[in-house]
């Protein structure tokens, strides 16, 4: 077995709050993110010396201010799974991503706050620690501000940081904890996200197939997953984009994936549409005509960049199906044949903004012997399943004695 | 959270001595008469009603304005604390909104007083309330095809939150006591002389005073905390929200409710609560700004005591030796002050809400 981790038992809590949404500034989902500016660099290096090879995926890089600990690491795990790190007590991070799905959430759409359906896909939250760009469009620069993001988000966690550092405060296991982890007299919810972005980057696999093929051991791979690989790095193409140890250049492309049509059918995730060009900042004009996720484009407000999601890293993805940022394929076969059709879905549909497709992206020409190869080379990428119990969760008490509120009574 | 406002009452100068006699100083009160007609506009009142009983303007589409404000409880709560949005419980208890249209200054500790637009918000968009992304709330209005019909013969166009903002208010001016004893004139004897006790020796129309029974001001009464604003912890986070919020100090060690010290940051302001409307007390107990106080005629016992404990009591407040007959007088007259309830489908909205949202058709053709 890869990683499964053992889970102590604690108990645990948290909070959350509403968005305040008449006021100007709203926080939305995203919190802070890099600019287009490293697009072009991207590009420019694979021109020159060749996209980053394949390579075994190291270390996830630690932040030097917000350096691991166990302590740090328990209660982040403890917090991730506390449901009471979201609005009503009900929706925490586990909620959408859950280890036996992958630590994603198998439907197209993530599930939603309640009262609501998300509008992408989850993301799994193996190796995350890695990922500069988070979320499909890469809006969120790091683990810490991402949970921070998800906590909040009217579609997610829909918790007010207010309420959530509150609810931490009178769970006493909590302020032990936070006060052992960051040496804080009363938790601060800030701390929250840190000890969860600390857990997260626990959540890490370094041992598939791929990984021990590339480390040396030939038989790794079987002459399938080889000839696939042989297929990922040429034929196919897929290594301009799907490239070095995190299987992905982090930069925006559009590769033509269409949008889910639960949209023409589905109330309720057409009331999340609409909220969300609000949330991410489109014009009067974009609300209006948007009809489908207009992806990178929300954040550099770039009309090239409509329809450019991330490049999806490829690690896991045995137990992270559906795929995509809005979920349409649900095995590796749909995507490999997507792919192969240069773009384009079994009923011929592609992105509605065709203009900024990737040049990259065109019919490929693979045998059904390929498209197999190719994908017994994608499922090389993950290893064992990882699954975690859920930690008992710490319950809330009084901060104060009957005794002691008569007293201040007494005293008035 | 809601927008703290600077009230700036000016209280009562404490010259108001007690050993004056009442009889003198009754004068300087204004009656309780009856309140104003408001100018209403029924389609506008109706969109309203149907947005007050409707859970899906709360974030998790869980909780409705009236599941805190219940019609037969005078759009009250009959729990001493209020219920808070799910997940959390609330620290003080959920007042009448009937009259709120006449008021001036709103919430237990006056902190809102500009107008019932802003009051509306803040029950929408605070996090133990309503915890409404209120973008959400909108596109929710704009999926139902029988609110797209009430928003444009309102007037308002399509939904907008802003317009939700206003529909409330408009409902909300159409709860106004009706048939009340008071304002017919068919008081029992009994009432009138709880009248005369109200305005003479009982000396309640220094702060209760004009249509609502209310100076709109803050005083301290003495009523005892209720422990279980503490001894709750799900009641205790949501109040250490709201201080943490308001900018209260040391919050974390607070054992009391600070009430108008909230607004002024003042000390002697502390334990202080805005004066309340004496208007349809008979459905909506229990009393005072934490539920403390269960019945009219324990409010009644309150004051008779002098009021409660607290080295900030306002001095107004002595023992008033009234007698068991003066005592129910008192309860008589509170009791007139009461009319009929407005539970019935004038003021309820009564049809069931749709389970699902209806898609909207030819999605990718229509604009959004
Ligand atoms: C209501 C469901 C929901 C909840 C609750 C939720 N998430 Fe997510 N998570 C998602 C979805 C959907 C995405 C992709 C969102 C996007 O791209 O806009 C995502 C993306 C992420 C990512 C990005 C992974 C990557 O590859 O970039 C991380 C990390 C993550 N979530 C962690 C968390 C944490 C930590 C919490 C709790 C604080 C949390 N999530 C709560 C649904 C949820
Ligand atoms: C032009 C760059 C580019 C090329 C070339 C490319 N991809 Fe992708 N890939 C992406 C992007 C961007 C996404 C995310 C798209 C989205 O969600 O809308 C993605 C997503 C995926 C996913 C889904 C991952 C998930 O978590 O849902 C798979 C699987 C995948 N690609 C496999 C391949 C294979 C196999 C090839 C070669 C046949 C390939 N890609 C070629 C950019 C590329
Ligand atoms: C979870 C319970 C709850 C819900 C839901 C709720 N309220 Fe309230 N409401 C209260 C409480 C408690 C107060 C007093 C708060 C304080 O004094 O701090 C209050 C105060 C008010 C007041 C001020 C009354 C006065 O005289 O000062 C008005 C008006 C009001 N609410 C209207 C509404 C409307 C309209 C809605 C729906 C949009 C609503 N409330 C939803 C609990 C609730
Ligand atoms: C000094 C001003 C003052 C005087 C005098 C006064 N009250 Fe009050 N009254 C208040 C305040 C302030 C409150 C709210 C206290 C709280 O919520 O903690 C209140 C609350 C009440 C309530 C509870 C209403 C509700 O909705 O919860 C009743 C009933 C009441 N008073 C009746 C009387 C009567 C009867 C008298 C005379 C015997 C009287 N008051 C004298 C200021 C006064």
């Amino acid at each position: 077995m890869s990683n499964v981790i053992q889970t102590p038992t604690l108990l645990a809590a948290a909070i959350t709050t509403a968005l305040l949404a008449g006021c100007a500034g709203q926080a939305t989902s995203e919190s802070t993110a890099a600019p287009a500016a490293e697009k072009s660099m991207a590009a420019a290096t694979m021109a020159m010396a060749g996209p980053a090879p394949l390579a075994p995926l190291g270390e996830p890089p630690i932040p030097p201010d917000n350096l691991q600990s166990p302590a740090k690491i328990e209660l982040g795990k403890i917090l991730f799974f506390d449901p009471r790190l979201g609005g009503d007590a009900s929706t925490g991070c586990s909620t959408c991503h859950e280890p036996d799905q992958g630590w994603a959430w198998a439907e197209d759409f993530s599930r939603g706050y309640p009262g609501t359906v998300h509008w992408r896909n989850s993301q799994t939250i193996i190796n995350s620690a890695y990922f500069p760009r988070q979320f499909w469009a890469g809006s969120a620069s790091s683990n810490e501000s991402q949970a921070r993001g998800a906590a909040r988000g009217g579609v997610a966690g829909n918790g007010e940081a207010d309420i959530m550092e509150a609810r931490l405060r009178v769970i006493p296991e909590y302020v032990e904890r936070f006060r052992e982890a960051f040496g804080t007299e009363w938790p601060i919810v800030r701390d929250a996200w840190r000890a969860i972005a600390s857990f997260e980057r626990t959540l890490v696999q370094r041992d598939t197939p791929l990984d021990k093929y590339l480390l040396g051991d030939k038989s790794a791979l079987d002459a399938e997953q080889l000839k696939g690989k042989e297929i990922f790095e040429g034929k196919g193409g897929c290594i301009q984009c799907h490239n070095g140890a995190i299987t992905s250049d982090q930069d925006f492309h559009n590769i033509g994936i269409p949008p889910n049509k639960r949209w023409e059918e589905d109330g309720l995730a057409q009331i999340t549409f609409r909220f969300e060009q609000y949330a991410k900042g489109q014009t009067q004009e974009g609300y209006r005509k948007a009809k489908s996720d207009w992806g990178f484009y929300y954040r550099s407000k770039n009309a090239w960049d409509k329809g450019k999601f991330r490049t999806a890293p490829l690690r896991y993805l045995k137990y992270t199906a559906p795929y995509m940022h809005n979920g349409v394929f649900y095995t590796l076969e749909e995507v490999v044949d997507f792919y192969d059709r240069g773009g384009f879905d079994e009923d011929g549909r592609t992105t509605l903004f065709k203009e900024n497709k990737s040049s990259l992206i065109k019919p490929l020409g693979l045998t059904d012997d390929e498209k197999g190869a190719l994908v017994a080379f994608l499922e090389s990428m993950s290893g064992e399943e990882m699954l975690m119990d859920k930690p008992a969760m710490p319950e809330y008490a009084p901060l104060f004695t009957k005794a002691e509120l008569e007293a201040a009574q007494e005293a008035k | 959270m809601g927008v703290r406002v600077k009230t700036g009452h000016t209280l009562l100068a404490a010259t108001l001595g007690l050993g004056m006699a009442f009889g003198a100083q009754a004068g300087k009160y204004p009656d309780i008469t009856s309140l104003p007609d408001l100018k209403i506009n029924a389609a506008k009142a109706e969109l309203g009603k149907r947005l007050f009983f409707d859970r899906r303007i709360s974030g998790d589409a869980g909780i409705a304005c009236s599941d805190c404000h219940k019609p037969e409880n005078a759009y009250a709560h009959p729990d001493a604390l209020s219920p808070g949005y799910p997940g959390n419980g609330h620290f003080r208890n959920s007042p009448s909104v009937i009259n709120a249209a006449h008021k001036k200054v709103w919430m237990h500790d006056g902190r809102l007083g500009t107008n019932l637009n802003d009051v509306t918000r803040e029950m929408l968009t605070e996090d133990y309330i309503m915890n409404m992304d209120m973008r959400i709330m909108q596109e929710r209005a704009k999926q139902d095809p029988k609110y797209v019909q009430m928003f444009k013969d309102a007037g308002y166009g399509e939904p907008s939150n802003g317009s939700i903002r206003k529909a409330i208010p408009e409902y909300l001016k159409t709860l106004t006591s009706v048939n009340a004893p008071i304002d017919t004139g068919k008081m029992s004897a009994s009432a009138k002389r709880g009248q005369k006790l109200f305005k003479g020796k009982a000396g309640c129309i220094q702060c209760h005073n004009g249509p609502l029974a209310t100076d709109g001001k803050a005083y301290n009464t003495g009523v005892p905390e209720n422990f279980d604003i503490f001894l709750d912890p799900m009641n205790h986070h949501a109040f250490i929200a709201f201080a943490m919020f308001q900018g209260i100090e040391d919050y974390m060690n607070l054992k009391r409710d600070p009430g108008y010290y909230n607004i002024t940051m003042d000390a002697a302001d502390t334990g202080k609560f805005v004066t309340p409307s004496l208007r349809e007390l008979k459905y909506s107990a229990p009393y005072m700004h934490n539920g403390m106080v269960k019945s009219l005629y324990d409010v009644v016992a309150f004051y008779n005591r002098g009021g409660g404990k607290d080295s900030r009591k306002d001095s107004r407040l002595k023992p008033l030796k009234l007698g068991k007959q003066d005592i129910k007088d008192l309860v008589a007259f509170l009791e007139s002050m009461s009319g009929d309830p407005l539970t019935s489908g004038q003021h309820v909205w009564k049809d069931p809400y749709p389970a699902e949202y209806p898609v909207i058709e030819n999605w990718t053709q229509v604009k959004n």
